[in-house]
């Protein structure tokens, strides 16, 4: 009786260690590409298009073309109207988009650009997010967006941590923070 | 204290024929059930691991940092598999009591409680060293921004608890402590084990929103949990207002053992077998935060239940004192120094001491033909012969024979014969020819036990045919 149990612990014990590196296997094999995606997003960022990881789950916002620097541009963003309102509310933020510090953390690097017109929140994206590990990649596709709404909504990165994504979260809104003072927003 | 009848009326045998079961089928069905739980256990661990991997783990092996924070989150995820699998064990499900019985799980528990713990310590040693490296400060700093982290406080105090539970439950330790202020200490362990959850879900990424590893995950904690809640609290609560016990009578029947007799409603549907036990609370201002796990020495009839003690320690001495009318809490029935364990169809039983009364209620339902059955009391002298009368009107009824053994063991000896017995050449396998193709049921003082123990396994009974239970009290 004995035997059976042990023989049956070492049988089960290994079909489900297999079974669980093969569903991992499958989790790594979509992430590869998205992994490369910041990448190339941090080698072409003076376009600013946003080719992130962030617009890759199909959240793009149209953006302006500006360059990644204080360079003031004319709001051309569907929240622009919005923005219009409260630009004379508050004169001294500047208009633009403005490329935050990279911070790195255990997971990878993480940077996020802002696009601020009529002194308001109109986008974020992020440029590198914490990609060191597969799973990494995931959780920052995951909590990109999340982080991205919390703010256009709260209008500054006094925003809640994304639960499972901590670093991430943290450093995101740390970067977002170093954009917002770059704008004096 | 009353005027109590010290013998009972003794049950007459109502076996029929086609309600005898086949005790090696039932065997081989509990041992199915044993193999089972085994395999679920070792699987459970395995499956944590797993977990790590599904979200792409076998991949995080590329840098020594990376190696000792991956070994950092396994050991995490399998040490709180392990404390998840002792909170089960110690929850007493019925269906691991009958298939394992009570004792069996604690001891598996008590085995997890160490190397559970060293995982638990390596996760905060490895991630610290781990998540340090990557980071390039040493591990005592990354401590600090460790606790920066929202749910990362709350696990770091866990941790200290689950420490301070293992370490009270060390042998040596344990023995500076009573029952009831180890037992309070070691409930902590839930609130240990509960304050580990938010960083599990929130900091760890394994176990990330909206993934089958959080599900799966929560569902193990909702197992372990609702087991204890379930089992531990409610059902005993729910037993105890449903069957209303309380005590009906005090009798002393030798000196220093009293038998207490028990009234209550519907107690046949306790479902309690000849042999198990019940946790008992005597709810007066002296005795009620002592709880006794005492055996039943007469089955519960549909309104009363007798327990006998002996007045050992402290608290066994105050309920040897309690009036008529106090209310009783229990907590059971358990174990499986019962019927339920049974492996062959032929029943050798001794007993020594205190150590009779569950064989008393265990030979009122044991499923035995007459002749199949044989009764070995043993004494050191005729003051301790409890409940003899008793159980050889039993025995007659059932068609079971009966010998006495009354007398010192010989000094120095450690055979558990009576000295003038051992000298005549008495062996266990002469005592009982048909040892081998029956099963065992011993119950005695732990030293004597352990000697007669000893003895069977000599004579080549396989471990599933004895059954043992320790009795001191």
């Amino acid at each position: 009786m004995r035997v059976r149990a042990v023989l049956g612990s070492i049988f089960a014990s290994t079909a489900v260690l297999v079974v669980g590196w093969q569903a991992g296997a499958v989790v790594l094999a979509p992430d590869a590409t998205a992994a490369a995606q910041p990448e190339a997003a941090s080698a072409t960022s003076a376009d600013g298009t946003g080719s992130s990881a962030e617009s890759s789950q199909a959240t793009a916002a149209p953006e302006s073309a500006t360059a990644p620097t204080v360079a003031p541009t004319a709001a051309s963003d569907s929240d622009a109207s919005a923005a219009d309102s409260s630009a004379a509310a508050a004169p001294s933020v500047a208009d633009g988009t403005f490329t935050g510090s990279t911070v790195d953390t255990r997971f990878g690097s993480v940077q996020v650009s802002v696009t601020i017109a009529g002194g308001a929140i109109t986008d974020v994206t992020a440029l590198k997010l914490t990609d060191h590990e597969s799973r990494s990649v995931q959780i920052s596709n995951r909590a990109a967006p999340l982080l991205r709404e919390e703010v256009l909504a709260a209008q500054s990165a006094d925003v809640s941590n994304v639960s499972g994504a901590t670093y991430t979260t943290d450093a995101y809104l740390e970067s977002l923070q170093a954009a917002l003072d770059q704008a004096g927003f | 204290m009353t005027a109590e009848t010290q013998t009972r009326p003794v049950t007459p045998p109502s076996f029929p024929a086609h309600r005898r079961t086949d005790q090696r089928l039932r065997y081989a069905r509990r041992a199915r059930r044993a193999d089972l739980m085994l395999i679920a256990m070792w699987t459970s661990g395995a499956a944590a691991a797993a977990l790590f991997l599904a979200s792409g783990g076998a991949a995080q092996f590329g840098s020594p940092a990376e190696i000792v924070t991956s070994l950092g989150i396994l050991a995490g995820l399998v040490g709180t598999d392990f404390i998840l699998v002792m909170l089960v064990l110690a929850a007493r499900i019925p269906v691991v009591d009958r298939t394992i019985g009570h004792d069996r799980a604690i001891a598996v528990h008590r085995r997890l409680g160490k190397p559970a713990l060293y995982l638990l310590l390596g996760h905060g040693a490895l991630l610290l060293i781990g998540y340090g490296m990557s980071e390039g400060i040493d591990p005592i700093r990354e401590v600090g921004s460790m606790l920066a982290l929202p749910d990362m406080p709350l696990a770091f105090l866990g941790m200290g608890l689950m420490i301070g539970v293992v370490i009270t439950s060390l042998v040596a330790v344990r023995r500076k402590f009573s029952y009831e202020g180890w037992h309070l200490i070691h409930l902590l362990s839930y609130v240990s084990v509960a304050f580990a959850l938010p960083h599990q879900l929130s900091v760890g990424g394994v176990l990330a929103e909206g993934t089958l590893q959080r599900v799966y995950w929560i569902a193990l904690y909702v197992v372990a949990f609702g087991g204890i809640l379930t089992f531990r609290f409610v059902e005993p609560i729910v037993s105890t207002l449903r069957h209303r016990m309380t005590v009906a009578g005090v009798s002393t029947i030798a000196p220093g053992v009293v038998s207490i007799e028990l009234a209550g409603r519907r107690l046949r549907e306790l479902g309690a077998e000849g042999g198990q036990f019940f946790i008992w609370r005597f709810w007066t201002g002296r005795t009620w935060w002592h709880s006794h796990p005492i055996s039943l020495s007469a089955l519960p009839t549909g309104s009363s239940a007798r327990i006998t003690v002996r007045d050992l320690g402290a608290g066994s001495a105050r309920i040897s004192a309690v009036p008529v009318g106090t209310r009783v809490s229990i907590e059971g029935p358990y174990g499986l120094f019962s019927d339920v364990a049974r492996t062959s169809e032929k029943l050798v039983v001794v007993a020594a001491g205190i150590g009779v009364t569950p064989i008393r209620a265990l030979l009122e339902n044991a499923e035995f033909a007459p002749g199949d059955a044989t009764v070995l009391l043993r004494a050191g002298g005729v003051e301790e012969t409890y409940h003899w009368d008793e159980i050889r009107a039993l025995a007659a009824a059932r068609g079971a024979h009966c010998y006495m053994m009354i007398g010192p063991r010989a000094t120095g000896s450690r055979s558990w014969m009576a000295r003038a017995d051992a000298d005549r050449g008495v062996t266990l396998q002469s005592a009982f020819p048909d040892l081998r193709s029956s099963d065992l049921y011993l119950c005695g003082p732990t030293s004597w036990l352990d000697s007669i123990e000893a003895d069977a396994q000599a004579a080549g009974l396989p471990a599933h045919q004895i059954h043992a239970e320790r009795f001191d009290w």
